[in-house]
């Protein structure tokens, strides 16, 4: 669900740089013989539709069905009342609306070329019914997997985005700032409140309570107290763009280290040899769904390749002087032969 | 509080795994994200916040669960006792080699229409029947562990419009609104929370986001508030006018305070989802609002509530489901006005043995708020 500001600013996102992302998806559709492209979008899944329209579901789910050559236009399962909102927040030809996405879209679609070529980004991911409901309303169509062609059209950040993402980062920087030390609870709520205060679209709050038992985060129930050391996690969505921020509550000597530590190694990316050493890493990206999927980490068995331009969240876990202090940040990987960099400062006390 | 929680977590994977083993299934996979997360939570009890998630639930109650968030995977790892977490970037895949390795085994999916259509596909080497009937029944018939959580969410839910009351000025704007309700629960320790906002006059359709827009001076102001405990949601809508109230604003408001009494009125065991709808529209049918009961003007007229802000079943007059025991509802007849606007009041009831109880205190009436 999403409680935050949910707007639109031609400022911030005008209308020619989401015309500049659709030439991009023309193109590459055209290259690969698709008449149409689909994204599925619900309030967990957003970030391809959102990338395309600006569009966020705070609820429920919908399809941005993209012709190759006429305005994308969004299946929406959210009632016809919602029509103006969605509107007034997103860049769309259209808005169509149905409790059946698929067969709805499937429908429209083959109402204007029966056996058309229909690319869908994360296909596989698709929900079931959603994919029954498509090839039941244009049982003619065909179906592709779209994913490569969609991964590789977000794998460099655009300069609206990257300011979006910069925005965001401030926003948890600010958040992370507002508590003072206290009860934990307030502390999130004073963060929390700060955020969204800010225009988050949505914020995520979780806490290490005690660094000393581990760095791990989790989120707050009930009434729960902090740690002499402990970290909180403010993970914080501005029109549609994520980022993660840390702000680790330690020895100042040692959370500096920590910090220090990270920039480098964060440097060195898209190689990650500069984590060898951490207690463990982590690189999320926007490939296609999700705002933030995994893409490289010491958990992972198979990576994915970090692509020049991208923006990323990186979080670890650093060890100083045998200290683990989780840290995280907003990182924007180079182009090749340059260094990535943090796109905002980790804090630390 | 962690004791509580893994002790409801405990008993719902035994009375999921009994219904597992009286429908003779030997596994069901369980899919959740952030917006459906309630039937992935039944059987991992794991609140699912960024990503999405598979749970296996064997007949014997043992748990696995795939999550493809390295944030919630981690949380995983420390907040669901008793399951054995996978991080896997494609969980469809990781889930679906599990799976190979007991299709001889009887295999149900629920909710199957969210399931990643590669594991439904039928070139798969395994067959997931439907199992969401079965899981929607547990859903719907709270144990009294489960009660007392949506009972402590409807408190938690009075406290937050209380705040909500104070929070509405002439000059804030709608996100900043939302910024004091979501922070006061954050202090409480309540961890999350759905809801909308309204706000104007005749202008205004129904409830979205927060938006930018600054509340006005004879505005009606209207929010649901949906508060969850251990993952257990209880909702009350109500709306409020900045300033004095009109003679429009108060006759409008009379038949909404009307058609919820007839709604909770017909609230008992045995009852149809129905026959509750019928008693809200059959209130704006005698006003002759009849026409702002239907689906250009109102979604539902309440729904089930639980581990889904949204939870079956919805409150239609096409709705059969009859009520038991045990149930938890919002009743809300929601709607247009045409005189006023978009007017909202609803409480959180409990089906109970004799009838119905009102879980929601916050008086029912259109309240002021300094202009």
């Amino acid at each position: 669900m999403r409680r935050g500001l949910i707007s639109r600013s031609p400022i911030e996102l005008p209308d020619a740089v989401l015309e500049a992302r659709l030439d991009r998806v023309r193109a590459a559709m055209r290259d690969a013989r698709l008449d149409v492209l689909i994204v599925y979008t619900n309030n967990t899944r957003p970030a391809g539709v959102s990338w395309l329209a600006g569009f966020v579901p705070y609820w429920s789910e919908a399809l941005l069905v993209v012709p190759r050559d006429s305005a994308p236009y969004l299946v929406a399962a959210l009632t016809f009342r919602v029509k103006t909102w969605i509107e007034r927040v997103s860049r769309l030809g259209d808005v169509l609306h149905h409790p059946r996405i698929g067969l709805k879209a499937g429908q429209q679609i083959a109402s204007v070329q029966k056996s058309a070529a229909v690319g869908i980004a994360d296909f596989d991911g698709l929900p079931a019914g959603v994919a029954a409901d498509l090839r039941e309303g244009g049982p003619d169509l065909t179906p592709s997997d779209a994913t490569a062609l969609f991964t590789k059209l977000r794998s460099k950040a655009d300069p609206a985005e990257i300011a979006l993402a910069t925005r965001a980062g401030a926003i948890a920087h600010h958040a992370l700032q507002a508590p003072e030390r206290g009860p934990l609870n307030a502390m999130i709520a004073a963060a929390e409140r700060e955020a969204r205060l800010r225009g988050a679209e949505e914020v995520y709050l979780a806490a290490a309570p005690d660094l000393t038992r581990g760095p791990r985060f989790m989120r707050i129930e009930g009434e729960a107290s902090a740690g002499k050391f402990f970290a909180l996690r403010a993970t914080v969505a501005y029109k549609g763009v994520w980022v993660r921020l840390v702000r680790a509550f330690y020895d100042p000597e040692i959370a500096q280290k920590a910090a220090a530590q990270f920039a480098q190694a964060v440097a060195q990316l898209p190689s990650d040899r500069g984590f060898a050493g951490f207690g463990s890493f982590v690189v999320e990206g926007c490939r296609v769904a999700q705002p933030l999927e995994p893409l490289l980490g010491s958990q992972f068995e198979a990576a994915n390749p970090l692509s020049p331009g991208a923006l990323v969240s990186v979080q670890a876990t650093v060890t100083v002087d045998g200290e683990s202090v989780p840290v995280g940040a907003p990182v924007l990987i180079g182009a090749p032969g340059e260094a990535a960099s943090l796109l905002i400062d980790p804090l630390f006390d | 509080m962690a004791d509580s929680k893994s002790t409801l977590g405990e008993e719902r994977r035994q009375r999921l795994a009994a219904a597992m083993r009286e429908a003779g299934l030997d596994h069901v996979l369980l899919y959740g994200n952030a917006w459906q997360g309630d039937y992935l939570r039944y059987g991992a009890d794991f609140g699912i916040l960024e990503g999405h998630g598979l749970a296996l639930v064997d007949a014997d109650g043992a748990v696995e669960l795939f999550l493809d968030s390295a944030a919630d995977a981690e949380r995983a790892e420390l907040e669901a006792a008793g399951v054995r977490v996978h991080f896997a970037a494609d969980i469809a895949r990781a889930a679906g080699a599990r799976l190979d390795r007991i299709a001889n085994s009887r295999l149900a999916a629920a909710p199957r229409r969210f399931m990643p259509q590669w594991l439904a596909d039928p070139a798969r080497g395994f067959k997931l029947d439907d199992a969401t009937a079965l899981v929607d029944k547990l859903l719907m018939h709270k144990n009294a562990g489960e009660i007392d959580a949506v009972r402590r969410a409807a408190r938690i839910a009075d406290e937050a419009y209380v705040e909500f009351l104070k929070a509405v000025r002439p000059g804030r704007r709608q996100y900043e609104i939302v910024a004091d309700i979501e922070a006061h629960l954050r202090e409480r320790g309540c961890p999350d929370n759905f809801m909308i906002i309204g706000s104007g006059g005749k202008d205004v359709l129904g409830m979205t986001p927060p938006s930018e827009r600054q509340i006005a001076v004879g505005d009606l102001v209207t929010t649901e508030l949906t508060p969850a405990v251990q993952g257990y949601f209880a909702q009350i809508c109500r709306t409020l006018v900045v300033g004095k109230a009109n003679e429009a604003q108060r006759r409008a408001f009379a038949v909404y305070a009307e058609a919820l009494e007839a709604g909770i009125a017909a609230v008992r065991p045995g009852a149809r989802a129905a026959d509750v709808a019928k008693a809200e529209n059959d209130v704006f049918r005698k006003h002759g609002l009849g026409e702002y009961t239907t689906s250009q003007w109102t979604r539902v007229r309440g729904h089930g509530m639980g581990m889904f802000a949204d939870s079956k079943p919805h409150i239609l007059e096409d709705v059969n489901t009859v009520l038991e025991p045990g149930m938890t509802l919002i009743v809300h007849p929601n709607t247009y006005h045409p005189e006023a606007g978009y007017i909202v009041l609803g409480d959180a009831v409990l089906v109970t043995e004799g009838g119905v109880e009102v879980l929601c205190k916050t008086p029912r009436e259109l309240f002021e708020v300094a202009a």
